[in-house]
């Protein structure tokens, strides 16, 4: 038996070759930055495409706020920011990467500090991203572009078969029309601001680049669905999908996820198993547990219970790829319900319901955070399709409020339920 | 005769029910402050907001929305599933506020999958807040798609100018009452002025009884008492008003969506462009405004009413009012209080009992 780590495994070629790439990317930024070019910080549903054709440097919130995160030190900032008068309980992802805005010492930061952004960038979505960062915005140098986050009464159910080539049909035109002028009007501003261009080959380039990387991702989740046993679990997939997200239309992301899908089809073809011994083939449903990856892999040794599937490799798959004529349209339609795709019945707990069956799932875990987002039906669209569900809540940026006994409350579950 | 005030005190304890109009025209209930009544009106439907209740439970709502979603919302989908709205034709839901839009996509959702669960079909009438003008665009398109849904619903015309104008007399009406409380002494409570502003009422009677209402103005009591502006959450039922007012208090102002924050701007006569352009830029609430925006409406509505304590109460749930509570704070010269992640009906009135109560 081998021993099973609490801290997790980076076992993949390519998961190691993205984390010394994004150690190598932060550091030519942080050079870049110190050098007087500008910065941009963005969320993660903000098309970042427009940055990348235009050579501004970015990074992402979501990114930044997992990496402090991994490094214990999301505490640290939620203090700052509460030391200001806001709240520490809300909205801690992108709270997490407002209090690096408000350190005393920047540089003290992870990977020598977050620089200062001159332009951030949110949709805005929920009741709060939008107040966070127009106070953002009201630090010295910074300013502030947000996009709307708009709604659709009626949507066909399965967005998942439309998209790549029937979005205006998905997300309706009335959202397109609304993102797709607002990036119009954010290239004039930032044309306006850095003094940089916008090419339109340069773009159609960044958006063949992001298709084609995703088509690599959807190969490689086809592989997962597929093979028996799991030829790997969420643990090795997560860096190898989720890092290259941060960089995508570029060629370095696409051959990652080329070769991220060449090192899954060679483990299968060389019959190697996360879990060879694996007797239950588990989905995760919520954000990644960044300060303790090592969870998904605590159940194999015991229960031969492997997590298989988590929404990052699957909705890198899914949700990204857009094909079309008119760039800036098809980069509105990959954006303009992302989240929709993910957390908004019925597309997200049908979608969810089509990954379980074709992954060939015997229990979900479900982390539950206090963020509202449709999770009963998912839950509930599992459960009257048969898949065992079991609901764990906790944030998973706060490690204050992450609870030891749910590893023994996962356990229980496996016995008496999935394996019974 | 009933005074008035009694009258439109009476007609708030039906809120969260329908009025006693026209019973055969269709019933409509809506969700959030961004939904354009005037077109309801204009549609001859009867249409009344829907209100939650703190003192009855909501675990249905709980289950469907996680706790993570402001209370009012999960009450409020908790009454539907119980009923307790009565029969509904139709619901109709803005997009004022996240639990607003996650109560939306519930509904929708149990509407497909639990047919038996007999709740109406919902309608999500998406209206954004940047203060941009491809926003603008987008509400303008979304005002024209409710009004031809409202028209296919009815099979008849809209009545637009004959609504505006009511709901604008009904409007200008309401600013002149508000202006009964600012007076020194106030002569309206805080929670008189959220039965006044919200007597569930066809448009039309409620525009007779608050004209009763001005009419009878010396008749009514003074109230002393420290003056508080409430700022922050929603108030969709009086417990909190009470709450306050119980310990000497007089709510002189607020800026929520039931309170005086909509009492601004008439719609006039420009139909569907002037109704997009105010429901745009109505507010600031909360929920779609910047804390700068929210601090400098503070400032200058404090001074208006010349309150005394500033009190951002902030139920736990919705989050959004303790970001602007910094901004609030420094852009005031009274002292202001932070309640923050209170219950459901509820407040915690410690922080108010202190002779000086701010926190610093
Ligand atoms: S059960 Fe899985 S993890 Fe444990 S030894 Fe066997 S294969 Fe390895
Ligand atoms: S700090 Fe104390 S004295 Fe100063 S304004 Fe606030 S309550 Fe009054």
């Amino acid at each position: 038996m081998p021993d099973v780590r609490s801290r997790s495994v980076k076992s993949l070629d390519t998961a190691a070759e993205a984390g010394r790439h994004q150690r190598e990317w932060f550091a030519d930024l942080r050079g870049r930055v110190a050098a007087g070019e500008p910065f941009a910080l963005l969320n993660a549903d903000v098309p970042h495409e427009i940055f990348r054709t235009m050579d501004i440097p970015y990074a992402v919130s979501q990114w930044w706020a997992s990496l402090v995160t991994a490094k214990q030190r999301s505490g640290h900032y939620l203090e700052l920011v509460r030391q200001r008068g806001y709240p520490d309980y809300s909205e801690q992802y992108n709270a997490v990467t407002l209090g690096s805005a408000f350190g005393p010492e920047p540089e003290a930061g992870p990977w020598g500090g977050l620089p200062r952004p001159d332009i951030v960038v949110c949709d805005a979505s929920g009741d709060v991203t939008r107040k966070i960062f127009d106070i953002w915005g009201h630090e010295p140098g910074v300013t502030f572009y947000p996009l709307e986050s708009a709604a659709e009464n009626e949507v066909p159910v399965n967005w998942w078969e439309l998209m790549p080539h029937r979005w205006e049909e998905a997300v309706g035109p009335a959202r397109l029309d609304l993102l797709t002028a607002e990036l119009e009007n954010l290239v004039r501003f930032l044309e306006t601001t850095t003094g940089r261009r916008f090419d339109e080959s340069r773009f159609r380039e960044v958006m063949a680049l992001a298709n084609e990387q995703e088509e690599w991702n959807r190969k490689a989740r086809a592989l997962v669905a597929r093979a028996r046993p799991a030829p790997l679990s969420v643990v090795d997939s997560i860096p190898s999908v989720m890092l290259p997200q941060w960089h995508r239309g570029t060629e370095w992301a696409r051959d990652l996820a080329r070769r991220f899908y060449e090192e899954v089809r060679d483990r299968v073809d060389a019959g190697r198993a996360a879990c060879p011994g694996e007797r239950a083939r588990l989905m995760w449903i919520g954000r990644g547990l960044w300060y303790d990856m090592g969870f998904y892999q605590r159940f194999q040794e015991e229960y031969g219970a492997v997590f298989v599937w988590s929404m990052y490799l699957a909705i890198a798959a899914d949700g990204y790829i857009r094909y079309g004529d008119d760039p800036m349209r098809a980069l509105a339609a990959r954006f303009a319900a992302f989240s929709d795709q993910l957390y908004t019945p019925p597309w997200s707990s049908e979608w969810y319901v089509k990954e379980a069956r074709s992954h060939g799932i015997d229990g979900v875990v479900h982390l539950v955070s206090d963020d509202p987002r449709g999770s009963y039906f998912t839950a509930r669209a599992l459960e009257a399709a048969g898949f065992p569900v079991l609901e764990i809540h906790a944030d998973n940026v706060d490690t204050r409020t992450f609870d030891d006994d749910m590893v023994v409350r996962v356990g229980q579950w496996l016995e008496d339920v999935v394996m019974a | 005769m009933p005074t008035a005030l009694a009258a439109l005190e009476e007609a708030y304890t039906r809120r969260g029910s329908k009025d006693r109009a026209d019973a055969r025209a269709p019933v409509v209930g809506y969700v959030g402050a961004d939904v354009p009544v005037e077109l309801l009106t204009a549609a001859g439907v009867r249409a009344f907001r829907l209100t939650g209740d703190p003192e009855s439970g909501f675990a249905l709502g709980d289950r469907y929305l996680g706790r993570g979603v402001d209370p009012v919302a999960r009450s409020v989908l908790a009454r539907l599933l119980a009923g307790s709205f009565g029969d509904l034709d139709r619901i109709v839901v803005s997009h004022d506020c996240e639990a607003s839009l996650r109560l939306f996509y519930a509904l929708r959702e149990l509407h497909r999958v639990e047919p038996g669960s007999g709740l109406p079909e919902a309608y999500l009438v998406d209206i954004l807040h940047l203060p941009h003008r491809t926003t603008a665009r987008y509400n303008r398109r979304r005002i024209g798609e409710f009004a031809a849904r409202l028209e296919a619903w009815t099979g008849r015309p809209l009545d637009l100018a004959g609504a505006v104008a009511a709901h604008d007399e009904r409007r200008r009406l309401l600013a002149a009452a508000a202006e009964l409380r600012r007076a020194v002494p106030a002569r309206l409570t805080g929670r008189q002025f959220l039965a006044v502003a919200n007597a569930v009422l066809p448009v039309d009677e409620h525009v007779a009884l608050l004209e009763r209402l001005l009419a009878e103005a010396d008749q009514l009591a003074e109230h002393a008492g420290r003056r508080v502006f409430l700022s922050g959450s929603d108030h969709d039922t009086p417990h909190v008003y009470e709450a306050i007012e119980s310990e000497g208090q007089v709510i002189v102002g607020e800026d929520h969506s039931f309170g005086g924050l909509f009492m601004n701007e008439p719609v006039g006569a420009g139909g569907l462009d002037a109704l997009a352009e105010r429901y745009h830029h109505s507010g600031p609430t909360a929920h779609r405004a910047t804390a700068g925006e929210r601090a400098a409406h503070a400032a200058e509505a404090v001074r208006r009413c010349g309150a005394e304590l500033f009190v951002a109460y902030c139920r736990a749930g919705d989050e959004a009012p303790a970001w602007d509570f910094p901004e609030q704070r420094a852009a005031l010269d009274i002292p202001a209080v932070l309640l923050e992640r209170q219950e459901y009906g509820r407040a915690d009135l410690t922080a108010l009992r202190k002779e000086h109560p701010c926190p610093t």
